[in-house]
């Protein structure tokens, strides 16, 4: 049985699905390059807002879902931004003015600024990565991987098979738990809550190894990396348009650091 | 390379030309001579001397008892054994005119196609088309020719138009058929099924072994079944294997000439006997529990029993997906009695597991209630129905316990005897547990006190399903759910965890067994049948497997001749 969520699809076409794979990947990795390396929070930001626009425009994505998707991030935006300010070194510079003051606690300009452009970062690694993974799925970056990259085949299909059989460790960590709960095992205080979710996450390994045998056995049996060079039943080819995403991509990275200037 | 050569067996041998002429004529599709093998790090052997052939487009159904081995021969004939797993080799296997010891995998995997149990962990691929089209890609198929074969292979086992299809959207029976298509798709003159139909629901197994079925009558492949719906697998099987617990081979024949003395040696193995030979086997060959009927000597009428399990109006809601609202359970209305046996039935998605989950309190209902009673204590009345959601885990664990298919997902403890323990340690205060004496009875009883001290992931999948049942039975809770109590069990596997039920029952517990095993259902004082979220049947078996209340019900019909005469009347 399922309680996880649906998954994001149906993805219909659009531009974004038509670029390959790869070249989605060297495109958002100018994004990210760039966001992680600035400091000023008007890059992130301005990248944020490419982003959205491009989810909305080519991704071909269901945008009810988007929300979705990326709040689990949410609370690592909200709480790397917080901590950022609060901790920031410039509030305890005497010669800058506060912005606020309560008590011990300071905060500066710098200490905002620096700290929004932490959780903007993380802001620009969400949406680039949806953009990047969402538009196909998990099988054509493997084959885009494999094909143009000339990735091992044993790394990039058997990484493959392995998101494939991930929701069924998320349907075996519900039963254990709802199995210890039912076993009035549950233990109290912090030290039995984590010696719980120790136990937990050796049974749903001890789970997730025996299901990857079996799998690795069909595989097997079906002669995969048997030594023989495999054909490939969809061929992906680099084409003009992959090149204009790519160059599109890293000009928009570029003008969003030139206008910090 | 371009498509390998169009090398399915030759029924009625014709001239070849080549070398491998001579060969090719005179090799039996499969022979195995004293065939013996041993998994590394193991002491006794898996396959203990097998010596069989078989013939170019028969089918072989290949039986015996959890452990003999089955598993392993189906690992052999597709070269997995010796080639990727280790252990010893003695004795020959030849496939056609390759010996298996001496051909490499990939030569052994262009003639030998092998389907799996498990549908979940043999499909690779997101997409229906990459699936099938990988075996192709790992030979070395041309594009051209592995476009042209994906929608033959789908269309052999009728899921056309189903290309662009996810696999994980597929239901289990399309799941199967689609592995299916994955073996047919190169072209083996060879195929081996290992339990293909386990892990499907009636209408599942229905189509799976429509499409066996179709198979076979073509006579284009060779076929080695291993499948324990026998009454469906044998009127299929040409020639019949059969294996003894230790891996000893019982006997080789026709299917139609299997010996009275082979077929008791099967009965006494703990295998499960086709119902055709019983006349020639041991005595309790058939039903699963030898205390059927038993229902009515508990003593007192129904109406006289407490009621510990009542269900009203439950409703649940999953959240709409693409294809609208999908409404998990609608109106479900459930009582049960202390000492009452339920099967609860339905295809797979009728809301079973959901309904399981919301009796156990671990899903609210968006409507409708649920209440669990107490078993009486040293005489106490029966205390009053409670919300298992509101309730302390450790009273929670009074009223209600759940076995899940999977009994390896629920253990906690590095042995058996602590395992056991760690259910009577959480309901007693601290320090006031008596130690280990009661656990270590527990366990004898259930035949597990040999077993101690081993780890429990490391028992046969009997022994795990009869360790859950061993923690639950220290302190039985007045409900005992059940998620497919003798999933992957053989005859004497599946008695064992009856017997023990009984045990359990004789006490006041009620039980209620979600099912798909026909088998079961005589043993049971009701059979509610759930559709599409609704209550669709509630009444004693014997009329549920007359008449059905959805179709396709012919997998029921398995159950349905041997239950007839057995079902308590009511």
């Amino acid at each position: 049985m399922s309680l996880l969520p649906p998954p994001i699809g149906p993805v219909r076409p659009a531009l974004l699905t038509r670029v390959t794979p790869v070249a989605r990947l060297v495109a958002g990795l100018s994004w990210l390059v760039v966001s992680i390396l600035t400091l000023d929070p008007t890059v992130p930001a301005r990248l944020a807002v490419a982003a959205v626009l491009a989810l909305v425009l080519w991704s071909g994505l269901p945008l009810r879902r988007i929300p979705g998707r990326l709040a689990p991030l949410g609370f690592a935006i909200v709480s790397l931004t917080v901590f950022s300010i609060l901790l920031s070194g410039s509030n305890a510079d005497r010669s800058l003015s506060a912005l606020a003051e309560l008590g011990p606690i300071r905060i500066t300009a710098p200490a905002v600024s620096a700290g929004l452009a932490i959780g903007l970062r993380v802001v620009v690694i969400g949406l680039t990565t949806l953009l990047v993974f969402g538009p196909s799925d998990p099988t054509r970056m493997a084959d885009s991987l494999v094909q143009q990259w000339h990735v091992p085949d044993r790394f990039a299909y058997g990484t493959l098979a392995a998101v494939r059989v991930a929701p069924f460790m998320a349907g075996d960590w519900t039963v254990i738990s709802a199995a210890r709960r039912l076993r009035g095992l549950q233990s109290g205080g912090v030290a039995g809550r984590i010696g719980d979710f120790g136990g937990k996450l050796m049974v749903m390994l001890v789970s997730a190894i025996r299901r990857a045998e079996r799998l690795a056995l069909a595989m097997d049996a079906r002669g995969f990396d048997s030594g023989v060079r495999r054909t490939h039943f969809r061929e992906l080819r680099v084409a003009p348009r992959d090149w204009l995403a790519i160059v599109v991509a890293w000009a928009v990275a570029a003008g969003a650091l030139a206008l910090s200037r | 390379m371009d498509t390998p050569p169009d090398d399915r067996p030759i029924r009625e041998p014709q001239p070849i030309a080549g070398p491998d002429a001579l060969a090719a004529l005179k090799a039996p599709a499969v022979e195995a001579v004293g065939l013996v093998w041993t998994y590394a790090g193991r002491s006794r052997p898996a396959l203990d001397g097998l010596t069989f052939r078989l013939e170019p487009g028969r089918v072989l159904l290949v039986l015996g008892p959890s452990g003999s081995g089955k598993s392993t021969l189906a690992r052999a004939l597709a070269g997995l054994v010796p080639h990727v797993l280790p252990g010893r080799w003695q004795g020959s296997l030849r496939i056609g005119d390759l010996a298996v010891a001496e051909t490499p995998a990939r030569l052994l995997g262009d003639r030998v196609g092998l389907v799996f149990q498990d549908p979940d962990s043999q499909l690779v691929m997101a997409r229906v088309d990459d699936e099938v089209a990988f075996g192709l890609e790992n030979r070395a198929w041309a594009r051209t020719a592995m476009t042209r074969r994906v929608s033959e292979a789908l269309h052999e086992v009728g899921l056309d138009g189903f290309e662009s299809r996810g696999t994980n959207t597929l239901s289990g029976g399309e799941k199967q058929r689609l592995a299916i298509a994955d073996v047919l798709a190169p072209r083996p003159s060879l195929l081996v099924f290992d339990e293909p139909t386990a892990n499907l629901d009636p209408p599942g197994m229905h189509a799976t072994l429509d499409r066996l079925a179709t198979l076979a009558g073509r006579r284009e492949h060779t076929i080695v079944l291993i499948e324990h719906r026998l009454e469906a697998a044998l009127p299929l099987a040409d020639d019949v294997l059969l294996i003894d617990e230790a891996g000893r081979q019982l006997a080789f024949a026709p299917a139609g000439a299997v010996g009275r003395e082979a077929a008791a040696l099967l009965g006494r193995s703990g295998a499960w006997v086709p119902r055709a030979w019983e006349g020639r086997g041991s005595g309790d060959a058939h039903g699963p529990s030898p205390a059927v009927g038993e229902a009515a000597a508990r003593g007192k009428p129904r109406a006289a029993r407490p009621v510990v399990l009542q269900a009203s109006e439950l409703r649940i809601d999953y959240p709409a997906d693409e294809s609208g609202e999908h409404r998990a359970l609608d109106g479900v209305s459930l009582t049960a009695v202390a000492g009452e046996r339920i099967a609860l039935v339905g295809p797979n998605g009728a809301g079973k597991s959901t309904l399981l989950f919301a009796l156990a309190g671990l899903l609210r209902p968006d409507r409708g209630s649920v209440a669990l009673g107490a078993l009486p204590r040293d005489g106490e009345p029966v205390e009053e129905l409670r919300d298992p959601a509101r309730l302390r885990a450790t009273e929670v664990a009074a009223r209600v316990g759940l076995v899940f298919q999977d009994p390896e997902l629920g253990f906690v403890a590095g042995t058996a005897q602590s395992e056991v323990e760690a259910s009577d340690r959480a309901a007693l205060p601290r320090r006031t547990w008596a130690g280990g004496a009661a656990a270590a009875g527990v366990l004898d009883d259930f035949g597990l006190g040999h077993l101690a001290d081993e780890s429990p992931f490391r028992l046969s999948q009997g022994e795990q399903r009869r360790l859950s049942l061993a923690a639950t039975a220290m302190r039985p809770p007045a409900v005992l759910l059940l998620d497919e109590p003798t999933f992957g069990l053989d005859r004497r596997g599946t008695q064992a965890v009856m017997r023990l039920l009984d045990r359990l029952r004789s006490g006041g517990q009620a039980q209620l067994l979600a099912t798909h095993d026909p088998r079961l259902l005589s043993d049971c004082d009701r059979v509610v049948a759930l559709d599409l979220g609704r209550i669709v049947f509630d009444g004693p078996p014997g009329r549920f497997l007359a008449d059905p209340p959805y179709s396709p019900p012919e997998p029921w019909r398995d159950g349905a001749t041997e239950a007839a005469g057995e079902a308590t009347p009511k």
